[in-house]
């Protein structure tokens, strides 16, 4: 009955309007937040097998540090200073093989054998995901990292030019390569499996106990001092690390900082899209109030009497609030569909770009939606109580 | 509630004035549960305003007002409310119908809030005082006579320790007012309510235990 009396002088378009606008407002801020969970992978992701927040520093190599062979390497005090770093969560070493490996395989009847070095680091660095990343004494077959790069090089350069087969990631990890390891004058045969391909690590990398064990078995005792660290940060788009490098002359390898820039222009494009998308939020909401404030304006007669013939202020401005909470229900669920339909079409675009792109969630658009439904609702819910309330203090 | 008191209560645009002779006005005024009252005022006396502030619609007068002793500017909203559905009915002088709704509508409305009458009862009532056929009819397609009787059933339903009528047959007929009369003592009886009528000509023709001119 009181609905009855109170819904006349609705305005359907007014109410249509703040529908229509909220929605674009809605759709706006949940896509981008969906957007940029989505895409934030895409410049993040690091070797599925490494962790993923880190850098790896070397030091300049000068002219005059070549000529006095002077190794651009770390000292204990070097590493120590970058472990008192803030932004440093941890600090290993590359520890570099102290004796000869050269590794071969055969192919097609060919072989192909070539001089190479190993390095190591803690093992702590590399994804305990990753099988097969151990050795044991006594293990004739030792697991291998080689950067991506190696592959690309072989199938687009090598196998090209000398019609051998192209040979995919994981024919490379079914083969084994046969190393050579010498030092103290002793030499050793053992088996190379390759169990990962980094696009971010240019070194060939081995477990740290094997070599620990192969230093200790063919090395010649030298106690080399690093030449690359490999960092775990915070985060690599912080400006002090770049400044920290800047100040000792240290360089870094890999695309993680380049990755911080690209991050930081996506956080900074979908902070404005975002901007726009709440200031249409806020200016719809906006609208919505002076919306019901007016219907509120028009009924006031029949709101006071409603009030004075026994109705509690509550049971007099439940319908409105029970319009508007309707209203910004209906904008939040049909946003989130409107969001799920885009995602649908751009994830399928991004699929195709980065193809092992791991699946997000819609969590962000439904949470962030929840959120604005409840603000939006509360606040509302408040400013029609207190319209009502004003009528009935009305002297 | 059993008592309505007015303790040198006086409307503020009256504050001003050096004589005010009243028997309402800035004296010690008590209205009991139970008895008949009529407050006879001619024109611009503040009758409204005595009406808009028992009933709590408006606090511009020096003075007390209480209820049982509390002073009515005590009170909250849910003590308003509840008075308002329980204690004290009130037939506006400018009634105060809802005029796109029809006659039973207006009643329901309130008589939904309450629960007090059945709809049998409202009938009688409507068949009684001869507006039966316009059960269906929006108030605002009625005379003004019509919906007094209208604003008239439908404050007598609620429970009631006083009611309060703002010139009831201002727009009636005699004949129409003794009904109405009657009507408004079997239910005063029935309740042990008080009943306080103004009116600035016509009078509801009641047995008043007190009258007062304003």
């Amino acid at each position: 009955m009181i609905w009855k009396l109170l819904r006349q002088h609705i305005s359907v378009a007014q109410l249509a309007g703040f529908f229509l606008a909220n929605l674009c407002g809605m759709v706006i801020v949940l896509l981008s937040i969906q957007f940029y969970k989505d895409v934030l992978p895409v410049f993040t992701q690091g070797d599925s097998f490494m962790k993923k927040d880190y850098v790896i520093v070397s030091k300049k190599v000068s002219t005059l540090g070549s000529l006095v062979s002077k190794g651009g390497t770390f000292s204990k005090g070097d590493i120590a200073d970058m472990e008192a770093q803030p932004f440093a969560k941890r600090t290993g070493a590359f520890t570099p093989a102290q004796f000869e490996v050269s590794a071969g395989m055969g192919m097609a009847g060919m072989q192909l054998s070539t001089a190479m070095f190993f390095e190591s680091v803690p093992d702590e660095f590399v994804d305990v995901r990753l099988e097969g990343w151990t050795y044991r004494e006594g293990q004739d077959e030792i697991p291998i990292i080689i950067p991506r790069n190696y592959l690309n090089l072989y199938n687009f350069g090598f196998a090209q030019s000398r019609n051998l087969p192209q040979l995919s990631e994981g024919v490379m990890g079914m083969m084994t390569l046969d190393v050579r390891i010498s030092g103290k004058g002793r030499t050793e045969r053992m088996k190379g499996r390759i169990v990962g391909f980094s696009n971010r690590l240019n070194t060939i990398l081995v477990p740290q106990a094997f070599m620990n064990w192969a230093n200790a078995a063919f090395g010649d005792g030298r106690d080399n001092a690093p030449s690359r660290l490999i960092v775990e940060v915070d985060n690599p788009a912080d400006d002090r690390i770049a400044k920290y490098f800047k100040d000792r002359g240290y360089e870094t390898e890999g695309d993680k900082l380049d990755a911080g820039k690209t991050t930081w222009f996506l956080k900074m494009v979908t902070g404005i899209v975002l901007t726009v998308g709440l200031i249409i939020s806020v200016l719809s909401f906006y609208l919505l109030m002076l919306s019901i404030y007016l219907l509120l304006q028009k009924n006031t007669k029949k709101l006071e009497n409603l009030l004075l013939i026994g109705f509690s202020p509550a049971a007099v401005a439940r319908p409105y609030q029970v319009l508007t909470v309707a209203l910004n229900a209906a904008v939040a669920v049909i946003g989130v569909l409107v969001v799920c339909v885009a995602r649908g079409s751009y994830l399928d675009m991004l699929g195709r770009l980065v193809p092992d792109l791991e699946e997000g969630s819609l969590w962000p658009a439904l949470l962030t939606a929840g959120v604005l439904f409840l603000v939006v609702s509360v606040l509302n819910v408040v400013a029609v109580r207190r319209k009502v309330d004003s009528i009935r203090v009305k002297k | 509630m059993n008592s309505i008191e007015l303790q040198q209560t006086l409307p503020e645009v009256f504050a001003g004035r050096d004589t005010i002779v009243s028997d309402v006005w800035h004296r010690q005024v008590a209205f009991q549960k139970g008895k008949m009252y009529l407050i006879e005022a001619a024109s611009g006396t503040g009758k409204s305003s005595l009406c808009s502030f028992i009933y709590g619609y408006r606090t511009d007068y020096q003075g007390i007002i209480t209820f049982d002793g509390v002073n009515v500017r005590k009170l909250t909203v849910k003590q308003w409310t509840d008075i308002r559905k329980r204690s004290l009915s009130m037939l506006f002088q400018e009634l105060r119908l809802f005029p796109e709704l029809t006659a039973w509508e207006n009643v329901q409305l309130k008589n939904g809030l309450t629960g007090f009458c059945r709809k049998q009862q409202v009938k009688d009532w409507f068949e009684q005082l001869g507006i039966a056929d316009k059960w269906d009819v929006k108030v605002g397609k009625m005379s003004y006579g019509q919906q007094q009787r209208v604003a008239f059933v439908r404050c007598l339903c609620q429970p009631a320790d006083f009611f309060f009528l703002d010139e009831p047959v201002s727009h009636l007929d005699d004949g129409n007012g003794q009904i109405m009369a009657r009507i408004l003592k079997e239910e005063a009886d029935r309740q042990g309510a008080g009943v306080i009528v103004t009116s600035i000509g016509k009078h509801l023709p009641l047995e008043y235990d007190r009258v007062l001119s304003l």
